[in-house]
């Protein structure tokens, strides 16, 4: 009878989100990673940070952070970036357990992040070895949102365009967030939960307060989930 | 690594009350804190609707408590910025939120549990405090421990004087006699007790007079008088006698007044000790009394001009030993009375007797006894009703001469002269005791502005020099005019309210807008006018004598409902006021800078500003009740 039922648990597909929902109604958890480089071959996972939210509020007591024993070689120049040396990743528990936990962090909150589909991809690459699946939450890109509240709001000085201005650190001083000297990857998601908590008024401001609203612009996985959730609801 | 709690737990730090938990508390009530974002405009509670389960602590931002269901019933009572709380009223009645919050500045809030806080309060007697009683009361001694430690840097010996009973101080070592042995007898007892002084005791052990080793000499072996006379006959009557548990500068005060050296020191009724003054010298190092005696020893003015720039360093040591504004004014005054009677007396000798008797008295601040660092000459003269009118003249022709020379005196002493010539130079402000009654019935009877205007300056006058009936006549006849006079009282209430204090003060007070004090808090007409206005609006409506704020706020306790009630409030919002002031003005004269009423709020605390700001509000709601009571006069 238990088994049964953790079968059942197990095969529980995505819960399929209710697109009416209000977004001052989720789960979110914000993450960031820190990596080797970018080259998805050959690099991997340094950190993970990550802090939830609930709503409009971050929950400054819930948070994940973990340094990553890396599969390939520390670089310098990120070491340089990050100040974390091989010597120091060495003492740390297996990808393996970090990933489970991570997993086990997020549940099934929205995960957001800024440029987030490079941090994805690079999780689900560890996730995928161990269960051979991806992560099915659904994910929103910070820097997507932004994208949009600036075409919609384009007469606001808050938006003016300038090089470089979608980069974590431009838009959190844009929007007067102050920034901590330790730039690891908790710091990092932080700053991006502060920016998402800005984003909220501005997005409820032009009419999106559906949560389906939001991930119909805001993810860069729509497709992608779209198809999968249906290929899940296929499967079962 | 990044924590993201540590930044909470130090902002937590330097806000009340979470600045008086230990780390390890803060730690554990940050464990599930979270943070909101509301930009501008957003309502963080809504009136009448569901208490949250947060409570809040801005960490950046501002905010107002408003009533009202519209913006047009909407009545701002409260004022929030950095550091300070929303929601409280959560943790005592949780029916309903009593206000609207609605950001008036992007505002970035942390939030915590009520049942974490509320554990607080159930384990934390600083935090039950805090949320319990009224903030001012109960957080005053923190706030001015925070003033006192300012000054701490340039205290000497940092020794407990002033906050410590005068039993602890005095020489418990007393020996006492009948004063019916000799003065042999009295001499033998003295050398074999190794003692410098002997109290003389009468049957029921009270005693009648004390004899010193000065005595002995200047009294007996520089006179040739006999050793077998009664010592009575050289002891000093009668003694000054202070109680055991009066703080020492309680006793200073006695020795000033009193002029003496030494007090007996009285606990239920038994003689347990003697205080003298080189007891306090030795905790002192610079001496009130010290000073006082230097005053009296001088016959000239060139003579006291040094002296009276010392009364500023005794401010400074008074501010040290953590003495209360009430306190040092008094002390002060004292001091300064002392300086005005002796250039009177000096001006007495140079041009001969007044020609008729008269009193010196002095008013404003002075008068109020609320002096501290130099302020303008406010003085004048009431002479008694002269018979004839050439007697009138002769008593001017003596005056004028007289009062100009008081009032260069008093320049070159560090008095400036009023600007507005409210002083006894001033023929005006020179005049017989009728003159002033039917000054007195004008102003109280025929109430203009400029009327009101002069009678709130004088109606606090004080006798200071001379023949103190004149002046106890005038007031004998000021508080038989004041009966009945409604309409009097509420010009008077018009001019209580009329200094608002600023209530509406975010992250910074709401401050001079221009000029030179741009971007200032001017404490003294928005903070101390207005409760020294309140309370002699009162004193007129009862009546009273006094003339300070302090004593008559003690004299109103059982006569007047406003000050039975909200008295010790008043009481605590003047003290701390006035004390923010002295401690500003004595650091601005070490910088060598013109003292003025202007502080940098910057400058202050967390927990200073929330004092400050919770005085304002206290007589801000006495003004409210004003208000209510002269409704039918306020205009």
């Amino acid at each position: 009878m238990v088994i049964t039922t953790m079968r059942f648990r197990k095969k529980e597909p995505v819960p399929l989100y209710d697109n009416e929902d209000s977004i001052t109604n989720q789960n979110y958890v914000v993450i960031d990673t820190e990596l080797t480089g970018l080259d998805e071959t050959k690099d991997s996972l340094v950190s993970i940070g990550a802090v939830k939210m609930k709503g409009r509020r971050i929950e400054l007591g819930c948070t994940f952070h973990r340094l990553i024993k890396p599969s390939s070689a520390l670089k310098s120049e990120s070491i340089l970036i990050h100040r974390i040396t091989p010597n120091e990743v060495e003492k740390e528990p297996s990808v393996e357990k970090i990933i489970r936990e991570f997993i086990n962090f997020c549940g099934n909150d929205i995960i957001i992040g800024h440029f987030v589909s490079i941090d994805m991809s690079f999780i689900n690459k560890e996730v995928r070895k161990i269960t051979g699946s991806v992560m099915r939450n659904q994910i929103l890109d910070t820097s997507m949102i932004y994208q949009y509240l600036k075409k919609k709001y384009s007469q606001r000085d808050l938006f003016i365009s300038y090089p470089g201005e979608i980069e974590l650190y431009e838009l959190a001083k844009r929007f007067c967030i102050p920034i901590s000297d330790a730039h690891d990857a908790l710091a990092d998601a932080f700053l991006t939960a502060q920016l998402f908590q800005r984003f909220i008024p501005l997005l409820i401001g032009i009419g999106i307060k559906r949560i389906g609203d939001l991930l119909s612009f805001g993810s860069p996985y729509n497709k992608e989930i779209r198809y999968r959730v249906s290929g899940e609801i296929v499967n079962f | 690594m990044y924590n993201v709690i540590e930044e909470v737990i130090d902002f937590l730090k330097k806000v009340p009350p979470f600045q008086f938990l230990d780390e390890e508390t803060l730690k554990a009530i940050t464990k599930d804190v979270s943070m909101e974002f509301y930009p501008k405009g957003t309502t963080i509670v809504y009136q009448g609707g569901p208490v949250g389960e947060y409570i809040r602590v801005i960490k950046k931002g501002g905010a107002k408590v408003s009533l009202g269901f519209s913006e047009a019933d909407e009545v701002v009572i409260d004022y929030r910025g950095d550091g300070d709380l929303i929601g409280y009223l959560a943790l005592f009645d949780s029916s309903m939120s009593r206000a609207n919050v609605i950001a008036v500045e992007d505002t970035i809030c942390y939030l915590l549990k009520v049942d974490v806080i509320a554990e607080l309060i159930k384990n934390n007697p600083e935090v039950r405090e805090f949320f319990h009683k009224s903030f001012l009361n109960k957080f005053l001694d923190k706030a001015y421990k925070e003033i006192h430690r300012k000054s701490l840097p340039y205290s000497v010996g940092g020794n407990i004087f002033f906050t410590t009973p005068i039993e602890e101080l005095a020489t418990k070592k007393v020996v006492t006699a009948s004063p019916d042995i000799t003065i042999q007898e009295a001499a033998n007892i003295m050398s074999q007790k190794k003692i410098s002084a002997i109290v003389l005791t009468n049957l029921n052990n009270t005693p009648v007079g004390i004899v010193t080793d000065r005595d002995l000499r200047e009294k007996v072996v520089a006179k040739g008088r006999s050793v077998k006379d009664p010592i009575k006959d050289i002891m000093s009557p009668p003694l000054i006698r202070a109680d055991a548990r009066e703080y020492g500068f309680e006793a200073l005060l006695k020795m000033i007044k009193h002029n003496v050296h030494h007090l007996l020191v009285i606990k239920d009724g038994k003689l347990i000790g003697i205080l003298t003054n080189h007891d306090l010298m030795l905790f002192q190092g610079t001496s009130p009394v010290a000073l006082v005696k230097d005053i009296e020893n001088q016959q000239s003015i060139e003579g006291l001009v040094p002296l009276a720039k010392r009364v500023d360093n005794i401010i400074g040591l008074l501010l040290k030993e953590g003495v209360r504004a009430g306190d040092i004014g008094r002390v002060i005054t004292e001091i300064n009375d002392r300086l005005v009677r002796k250039i009177l007396e000096i001006a007495e000798q140079k041009f001969g007797d007044a020609p008729v008797p008269y009193c010196w008295i002095v008013f404003g601040s002075e008068g109020r006894k609320e002096q501290t660092f130099k302020t303008d000459q406010d003085n004048a003269i009431i002479y008694e009703d002269p018979v004839s009118q050439s007697e009138e003249e002769n008593i001017k022709e003596y005056f004028a001469e007289f009062t100009n020379f008081v009032k260069d005196a008093l320049l070159r002493c560090g008095f400036p002269p009023c600007p507005a010539n409210y002083m006894a130079s001033n023929p005006k402000w020179c005049q017989p005791l009728k003159t002033w009654k039917r000054n007195f019935s004008n102003w109280i009877l025929v109430p203009t502005n400029e009327a009101i205007l002069n009678s709130i300056i004088f109606l606090d006058f004080r006798p200071v020099y001379g023949d103190f009936t004149l002046a106890e006549l005038l007031r004998d006849y000021v508080i038989y005019l004041l009966r009945e006079q409604k309409v009097f009282l509420g010009h008077v209430a018009n001019m209580a309210i009329k200094n608002m204090p600023p209530l509406g003060f975010l992250r910074t007070f709401v401050v001079e807008k221009s000029g030179e004090h741009k971007d200032q808090l001017d404490l003294k007409t928005k903070g101390i006018a207005p409760i020294v206005d309140i309370v002699r609006l009162f004193a007129l409506e009862k009546r009273i004598r006094e003339t300070s704020t302090l004593e008559r706020i003690e004299a109103l306790r059982d006569k007047h409902q406003i000050i039975q009630e909200h008295g010790d409030e008043l009481i605590h919002a003047f003290e701390f006021i006035m004390l923010l002031r002295i401690q500003n003005q004595f650091e601005q004269i070490k910088e060598r800078k013109q003292p003025n009423n202007f502080i940098n709020p910057d400058k202050l605390s967390n927990l200073e500003r929330r004092t400050i700001k919770e005085a304002f509000q206290v007589v801000s709601n006495i003004q409210d009740l004003i208000i209510e009571r002269y409704k039918a006069m306020i205009w």
